[in-house]
C-alpha cells in the first residue's frame, strides 16, 4: 500500500502540488488523472525521491521507505529514459541487476519480458533504431524486470497504436492481480475507464476525487436515460420530485434520482407525457467525472 | 627492468589469446582441455562478478557498463590502436635514426696483424660503421674492387690506404669519418712500432681507454628522459583531455535521454556519479597501461634508451600524475555535464575548465624543453589543476626530490577530495533539472 501523505512542493511562486493525499492499493490498477500541469509528474517523481518536498511524505506499507523497498519499486518517467545506443537486451538486464537481481536472473526475466511484450525479436538492436512504440514498450520492460511490488507509470500509454495498448494493458492488470500495486497517470480516459478498478483525480495539485471506478461512474446516485416522443426539454420530469435533469442530448434527457425515488413513479410520469421509446439505468463516463471534478 | 618489460610482454599476449578463446564461445572442435580450462575461468569469473557486486554494489555495476559499453565502441578501439602506434613509432624511429649503420668493407693487400683488424673493427664501430675484411690478392686487385665498389677502402700492407675518391676520407658522413679514425689509428699504431714496441706492446697501448670524466655539475637531464617526458606530456595531455570529455558527455547523455530519471529512482546520485567516473577511470588506466607496456616493449626490442637512467623514473611519474590528474579533473567534468543536455550549452563550459589543462600542457612542454629550469613549472607542479603536467618535469630534471614529489601527490587528493565533494552536490543538484542549462548560482540558491 502507497500513501501519500500532505505533499507539497513549490517551483518558485508555482505551487505543484498543494498539501495532496491520497492512496493507492495493491492488487488492482489505480488511474492516476489531472489536467496538464496539475501535478501528476511531480507527484510521481516524489515517490522515488526524485524531487524535494517542501512538506509531506510518502510512505509505503505504513513506513518510510527504504533503500531496498525502493529497490522493489518499478517506475516508467514520462520522458522515458533508455541510453540510445545500447543493446535493448543490455539494457534491460542492466537496469534488472540495479534492482538487485543476479546476472542469470536478470538475463532470464528480461527474455521472459521481451517476449511478453512482443520486442523479443529486436533484443540485440540499439535501443535508438526502435519505433516509439517499440521503444515504449522496452521501457516497460525496464521497469517490470524485477517483478516490482509498486508500478508507477507515467503517460505509458501515450502515442502507443491499438496493439501497444492492448499489450501493455494487459500486462498491468496481469500485474495488479499478482499483488502488485500499480498507479498509471494517463489522458486517454476511455483506457483508463477500461483498465482500472480505482481513480485519482488530481487538480492545482490538490486531490478533487478519489475512489473505485463503478462508485464515482455513479455518484452513489441512481441515472436514467429517459427518450419521451414530442418530448425534448424534459418538462414532465421536473414534477416529478426527487428527480434532477442533469443533461439533455436531443430527445434524450438524463436524469439523477434522489435516494428513495421509486423509479416506477419517474416511468409512469414518462408515460403520461408521451411515447416512451427509451428508458435506461446509466453510469457517467469517467470523462464526465473528471470533467465535473476537475470544474469543481 | 628486462624482466619486468618481458612480464608485461607475457600478460599481453595471454590476455589477448584469453579474450579470442573466450570470444569463439561454445563454438566447435574446440579442445577438451580448453573446455575445462574455459569452464574453470567462467565460474572464477562468476564468482568474481558476485564479490564485485559485494565490494562496490551498485557502483560497481555502473562502473562495469560504463567499461563494457565504450570498449564495445569503435572510438575506443581506434584510439588505442592510433595511441599505440604513434607510441611505438616515437620509441622506433629515433633508435633508427641513431642506429642505421654503414657498412665498410676493407679491402687488405699484405699483411694485418689480428689485434690491429680488431682495433680498426673498434673505431669503425664507435662512429656506427660495421668494418669487414677481404683479403686481395694483389694491389691491383684491390684498386679493381674500389673502383667497382666492392670495397670502400684498401690498406696496403699496414702502411698506406686508398679510397675511390677524395671525398671519401674527407666527408662528413659515417663512413668517411669511420676512414679518417682508421687513418688515424694505422698512423699511430705504425708509430709506435716504428718507437720500437712490440705488436703485442702496441696493441696495449691501442687498447688503452679513455679516463672518466667527472663534472662538478652533473647534466641537467639526459636525453632519454627529456624525450621520455615530452612523450609522457602528449600522452597525458591526449588522455586527461579524451576522458575527461568521455566523462563530461557521458553525463550529459544520461541527463538528455533521461535515463538518469530510471537509474536514480533506484541508485543513489553519488553511487551513480562514483561508478561513471570509476568505470572511465580504469579504462584510462588500462589504456595508459597498455601503451607504456607496448612502449617498454618496443623500446627493449629495438635497443632504445627510454630504459636508460632516469628515464623509467620519469615513465612512473607520468603513470602517477595521469592517474591523479584524472582523479582531479573527473569530478569536476561530470558536475559540468550534468549542467547541460545539449552539445551548443557544452561548450561555454568546456572552455574555461580546459584552460588550467592547455595552460599546464603549454608551460611543461615548454620547460622540458628549454635548458634553464623553470619556476613557473615548479610552482605549478605543486598546484593539482597544474601538477599532472609540472610534477613529471621535474622528475625528469631530476629537481624533485621523492618527498618533494609526495607532498604534490598530498596536495592534490586533498584538493581531488574538495573538488569531489562539490562537483558532487552540484550533481545532484543539476542532473534532474532539465528544459535548460543550469546556472551554478540556482544551484547554490534553491535546492534541487
Amino acid at each position: 500500500m502507497l500513501e501519500l501523505e500532505g505533499l507539497t512542493r513549490r517551483f518558485g511562486p508555482v505551487v505543484a502540488l498543494d498539501g495532496l493525499s491520497f492512496g493507492v492499493a495493491a492488487g488492482r490498477v489505480t488511474g492516476f488523472l489531472g489536467p496538464n500541469g496539475a501535478g501528476k509528474t511531480t507527484t510521481m517523481r516524489a515517490v522515488f525521491g526524485l524531487t524535494d518536498l517542501d512538506a509531506g511524505s510518502v510512505r509505503w506499507k505504513g513506513g518510510t521507505i527504504t533503500a531496498a523497498e525502493r529497490r522493489r519499486f518499478g517506475y516508467m518517467p514520462e520522458e522515458r529514459g533508455l541510453y540510445p545506443s545500447m543493446l535493448v537486451r543490455d539494457q534491460v538486464e542492466y537496469l534488472g541487476r540495479l534492482h538487485g537481481l543476479s546476472p542469470a536472473d536478470a538475463a532470464e526475466a528480461t527474455a521472459h519480458w521481451l517476449e511478453v511484450l512482443q520486442v523479443v525479436d529486436r533484443a540485440t538492436s540499439k535501443v535508438e533504431s526502435l519505433s516509439h512504440g517499440n521503444q515504449q514498450r522496452v521501457q516497460l520492460a525496464a521497469a517490470l524486470v524485477h517483478q516490482p511490488d509498486l508500478l508507477v507509470l507515467d503517460e505509458p500509454l501515450a502515442g502507443l497504436d491499438p496493439t501497444g495498448i492492448d499489450a501493455i494493458g494487459r500486462v498491468l492488470v496481469e500485474r495488479a492481480q499478482a499483488g502488485c500495486c500499480v498507479l498509471f497517470s494517463s489522458h486517454q480516459l476511455d483506457l483508463v475507464e477500461d483498465l482500472c478498478e480505482a481513480v485519482v483525480i488530481i487538480d492545482h495539485g490538490r486531490l478533487v476525487a478519489a475512489g473505485g471506478v463503478d462508485e464515482l461512474a455513479t455518484g452513489g446516485t441512481r441515472r436514467l436515460a429517459v427518450r419521451v416522443e414530442g418530448d425534448r426539454d424534459g418538462a414532465w420530469a421536473r414534477a416529478v420530485p426527487g428527480v434532477r435533469v442533469s443533461e439533455r442530448k436531443g430527445s434524450e434527457v438524463r436524469l439523477v434520482l434522489d435516494e428513495g425515488v421509486d423509479s416506477d413513479a419517474v416511468l409512469d410520469a414518462a408515460r403520461r407525457a408521451g411515447q416512451v421509446t427509451e428508458f435506461v439505468f446509466t453510469r457517467r463516463r469517467l470523462s464526465e467525472v473528471f470533467r465535473e471534478a476537475v470544474a469543481q | 627492468m628486462r624482466d619486468v618489460v618481458y612480464v608485461l610482454a607475457a600478460v599481453l599476449v595471454v590476455s589477448v589469446v584469453v579474450r579470442r578463446l573466450r570470444r569463439r564461445g561454445a563454438s566447435p572442435g574446440v579442445p577438451p582441455a580448453v573446455r575445462l580450462w574455459r569452464s574453470t575461468v567462467g565460474r572464477h569469473r562468476s564468482a568474481g562478478g558476485r564479490a564485485s557486486r559485494r565490494l562496490l554494489g551498485d557502483t560497481g555495476l555502473v562502473a562495469a557498463r560504463e567499461v563494457r559499453e565504450r570498449v564495445r565502441g569503435r572510438f575506443f578501439k581506434v584510439i588505442t590502436l592510433l595511441l599505440l602506434v604513434v607510441v611505438a613509432a616515437a620509441v622506433v624511429v629515433p633508435t633508427l635514426r641513431s642506429s642505421s649503420r654503414t657498412h665498410l668493407s676493407i679491402g687488405v693487400v699484405g699483411p694485418l696483424a689480428p689485434s690491429l683488424r680488431e682495433a680498426v673493427v673498434r673505431t669503425a664501430a664507435s662512429g656506427r660503421v660495421t668494418a669487414t675484411f677481404v683479403t686481395e690478392p694483389s694491389a691491383a686487385d684491390a684498386r679493381a674492387a674500389l673502383r667497382s665498389g666492392a670495397v670502400g677502402l684498401v690498406v696496403d700492407h699496414g702502411s698506406s690506404l686508398l679510397v675511390k675518391t677524395a671525398g671519401a676520407a674527407t666527408g662528413t658522413t659515417a663512413g668517411a669519418r669511420a676512414i679518417h679514425s682508421i687513418a688515424t689509428l694505422l698512423g699511430v699504431d705504425g708509430a709506435f712500432r716504428a718507437a720500437g714496441l712490440s705488436p703485442a706492446q702496441a696493441a696495449t697501448v691501442s687498447h688503452a681507454r679513455p679516463l672518466p670524466i667527472k663534472s662538478l655539475v652533473s647534466a641537467r637531464r639526459s636525453n632519454a628522459a627529456t624525450s621520455t617526458a615530452v612523450i609522457g606530456l602528449i600522452l597525458v595531455f591526449i588522455m586527461l583531455t579524451q576522458y575527461n570529455t568521455w566523462t563530461l558527455m557521458g553525463v550529459m547523455e544520461e541527463k538528455a535521454s533521461r535515463v538518469v530519471e530510471v537509474l536514480l529512482a533506484t541508485i543513489r546520485p553519488i553511487q551513480l556519479l562514483a561508478g561513471k567516473v570509476l568505470g572511465i577511470g580504469l579504462l584510462a588506466l588500462v589504456q595508459a597501461g597498455l601503451v607504456v607496456g607496448v612502449a617498454l616493449v618496443v623500446a627493449d626490442v629495438v635497443g632504445s634508451d627510454l630504459l636508460v637512467g632516469t628515464a623509467p623514473l620519469v615513465v612512473v611519474a607520468t603513470l602517477v600524475w595521469l592517474v591523479l590528474g584524472y582523479v582531479f579533473y573527473c569530478w569536476v567534468y561530470a558536475a559540468a555535464g550534468s549542467m547541460a543536455e545539449r552539445q551548443d550549452q557544452v561548450q561555454s563550459l568546456v572552455l574555461p575548465l580546459s584552460v588550467p589543462v592547455i595552460f599546464g600542457y603549454i608551460v611543461a612542454l615548454t620547460s622540458v624543453q628549454s635548458t634553464t629550469p623553470s619556476l613557473l613549472v615548479t610552482v605549478l607542479a605543486y598546484l593539482p589543476p597544474t601538477a599532472p603536467f609540472g610534477m613529471p618535469v621535474l622528475v625528469a630534471d631530476g629537481r624533485a626530490t621523492w618527498w618533494q614529489f609526495a607532498i604534490a601527490v598530498v596536495i592534490s587528493l586533498a584538493a581531488t577530495v574538495a573538488v569531489a565533494r562539490l562537483a558532487a552536490a552540484v550533481y545532484r543538484r543539476a542532473v534532474l533539472r532539465t528544459g535548460r542549462r543550469v546556472r551554478l548560482h540556482e544551484l547554490v540558491a534553491t535546492t534541487r
